[in-house]
């Protein structure tokens, strides 16, 4: 019975391409040529000219590649101080938030104390009920961390959500380990540095990626916290070019609004372009795993 | 190892009578040092701000700050209520993200379906890196790809005009405003979605598939009688969901998308309570106010959600 179950699974699994199969292969192509041909745009009008993007608006293959959007876009600078910008706060960040993550999961994850649900209680709150910008902004102020760089990585560098998943990691350890060590007389904070750290490789690794694109994307503290232009990381200053200056994109006085901010179509989808090239560079990675995350953050724990 | 290990915890509770509470802090006095750093993160940037709060009752005064200035009892509520501009953002907010997650909703579904279906394993894969993709990216980049594509002079237009179409006016029009949201949050989010159910799906037990095939089915049958009656509770969860985020989803789409000629159709909850707080009065009492009220709903509609969530055998928001 059971081979002859096997013999019908394969013969389902290779058997010969039906006509349904092949519908379902055009339309799977069709979807993902609408996904792909919006990228494959942006970029194509940033390696073209001015002058063939004004005859061609519908730019696919442009006749005579340049890099001018390139060299114009660099030459204005502010993309580069984006990128330094948001390299400081990935810098500062990511070690920060990893350090107030790994050293509150892991104290939550081990034998009962006094206080310990109250605690769990107190993140898990934060999770469903906050209190919004405007006293956030006025916390800020009052810190003085308002316009520096420091209120967006210290408003970033918790999350309940990312605490929660590094917990469960930890509480799937086994206790005898840390107990020994315990026995040997080491401390809580060396066996976390020690003997935990060392085992959790695979989550630290999905915790900073987490941590990391949600840096890399942020924009809304930055925006709130920070004033100088100077100052703002990559998101807001693609914002600035992008958003901002297109704000009649629909009617024909566009024309004024792109004149009036100098940048040109070519130079923000040049924008457009460098500011997604790190997220496919990791994309392998971010894909596999923020799966993961998802998948044991919502179906099962 | 366990025997002796409990040994000394037994003596120490025997000598400790006098206070056990204490004795038991003591013991565990490095696991507090732990837990010390993310306390002071969880004081400062969200129990100080939830405290913060207290504004939406008070009277705010530069000068004083949040906790200087006096109280007001509810008169701020007063005011927030009898704003119609308030209402509006409040309607239009469960408007806008009600038919959104109607309307998308089921994308994800079938695109799970589809590339369950898809025989070979390797074009699957692909297939799934391209529907993926755009969800890691920010509503900045996306909304900097959409206004290419979807402006006057466009993509998407110069292909109409092309093929003898009348050209859409997607992103200065109030008409075009919610069907330009719902198909760039399809085109950015359905990938991604896809992957909850797809994990579902593999989770079906491939004996039901064969018993099915043994009866005759045919694959359309084994669709709609075996995958999709055993991914229901995941469906059911997620939509669930879904519902808790009403009243805050969709912020960093519609706040980059929108623009001048959009202005009214987007004010949403949260687009309001940025632009009464940051663009035009300062009254940040009033701001506070209109932000608790989202808040408490928030919070409403999310305890709500995970408690159905679990009442139709999910795991709910919180496990």
């Amino acid at each position: 019975m059971s081979t002859t179950a096997v013999k019908k699974q394969r013969k389902y699994r290779i058997g010969k391409m039906t006509v349904l199969d092949y519908i379902l292969m055009v339309v799977l192509i069709i979807l993902s040529l609408m996904i792909l041909i919006p990228f494959w745009n942006v970029i194509m009008i940033s390696f073209s000219s001015q002058k063939e993007y004004a005859d061609n608006p519908m730019m696919l293959f442009p006749k005579h590649p340049t890099l001018d959007a390139y060299k114009a876009l660099f030459q204005d600078g502010r993309i580069l101080t984006g990128f330094w910008n948001t390299i400081k706060v990935l810098v500062v960040g990511l070690p920060l938030s990893l350090f107030l993550t790994s050293t509150m999961a892991y104290g939550l994850s081990r034998n009962k104390f006094p206080g310990k649900k109250l605690i769990f209680f107190l993140v898990l709150f934060t999770m469903i009920f906050n209190g919004g910008i405007v006293p956030l902004y006025l916390v800020m102020k009052s810190l003085h961390l308002t316009g520096s760089l420091w209120s967006v990585i210290l408003v970033g560098s918790f999350s309940a959500f990312n605490m929660i998943l590094m917990m469960n990691y930890f509480q799937g350890l086994p206790e005898s380990l840390m107990e020994s060590a315990r026995l040997d007389g080491a401390g809580e904070w060396k066996i976390l540095f020690s003997i935990v750290l060392p085992l959790a490789a695979p989550i630290m690794a999905t915790i900073t990626l987490f941590y990391g694109v949600a840096f890399w994307n942020g924009w809304y503290d930055a925006m709130i916290f920070l004033r100088k232009a100077e100052m703002l990381p990559l998101q807001n200053v693609l914002r600035t070019i992008i958003v901002e200056s297109s704000t009649n994109v629909s009617n024909a006085s566009s024309v004024d609004a792109i004149g009036k901010t100098g940048f040109s179509t070519g130079m923000k989808m040049a924008s457009v372009f460098v500011s997604m090239i790190p997220i496919m560079c990791f994309f392998p990675l971010l894909q596999k795993h923020f799966a993961k995350g998802v998948l044991t953050g919502a179906i099962k724990t | 190892m366990k025997p002796a290990a409990l040994g000394p915890d037994k003596s120490l509770k025997g000598r400790s009578k006098s206070n056990p509470w204490f004795k038991e802090i003591w013991k565990h006095r490095m696991t507090y040092t732990l837990l010390v750093p993310g306390l002071i993160w969880l004081i400062l940037f969200a129990y100080l701000p939830m405290g913060g709060l207290s504004l939406a009752f008070k009277h705010y005064r530069a000068n004083d700050g949040i906790w200087g200035s006096p109280w007001v009892g509810f008169e701020n509520f007063k005011y927030v209520f009898r704003d119609p501009t308030f209402a509006q953002a409040v309607w239009r907010t469960l408007y806008v993200n009600i038919i959104k997650l109607v309307i998308t909703f089921p994308f994800p579904i079938i695109l799970a379906l589809m590339l369950n279906e898809l025989r070979m394993g390797r074009t699957k894969k692909w297939f799934q890196t391209v529907f993926t993709f755009p969800q890691f990216l920010s509503w900045i980049i996306v909304s900097g790809i959409v206004i290419n594509v979807l402006s006057y002079d466009g993509l998407l237009n110069s292909t109409l005009s092309l093929i003898g179409l009348p050209t859409i006016n997607f992103l200065g029009s109030e008409k075009m405003f919610l069907p330009m949201l719902i198909m760039t949050d399809i085109w950015k989010s359905t990938g991604w979605g896809a992957i909850i159910f797809l994990a579902a799906i593999s989770g079906i037990d491939q004996d039901q598939y064969e018993s099915a095939q043994i009866d005759g089915a045919s694959r359309m049958q084994q669709i709609f009688k075996v995958t999709l009656p055993n991914i229901l509770p995941t469906v059911t969860v997620m939509f669930i969901l879904n519902v808790g985020g009403l009243m805050s989803a969709g912020f960093d789409q519609i706040f980059n998308l929108a623009n001048a000629a959009t202005q009214n159709v987007s004010q949403v909850l949260d687009v309001y309570i940025y632009r009464i707080t940051f663009q035009s009065s300062t009254d940040f009492s009033f701001s506070t106010a209109v932000s608790l009220f989202r808040s408490l709903v928030n919070m409403v509609l999310l305890l709500a959600a995970d408690r159905i969530a679990k009442l139709m055998g999910g795991d709910g928001l919180f496990r």
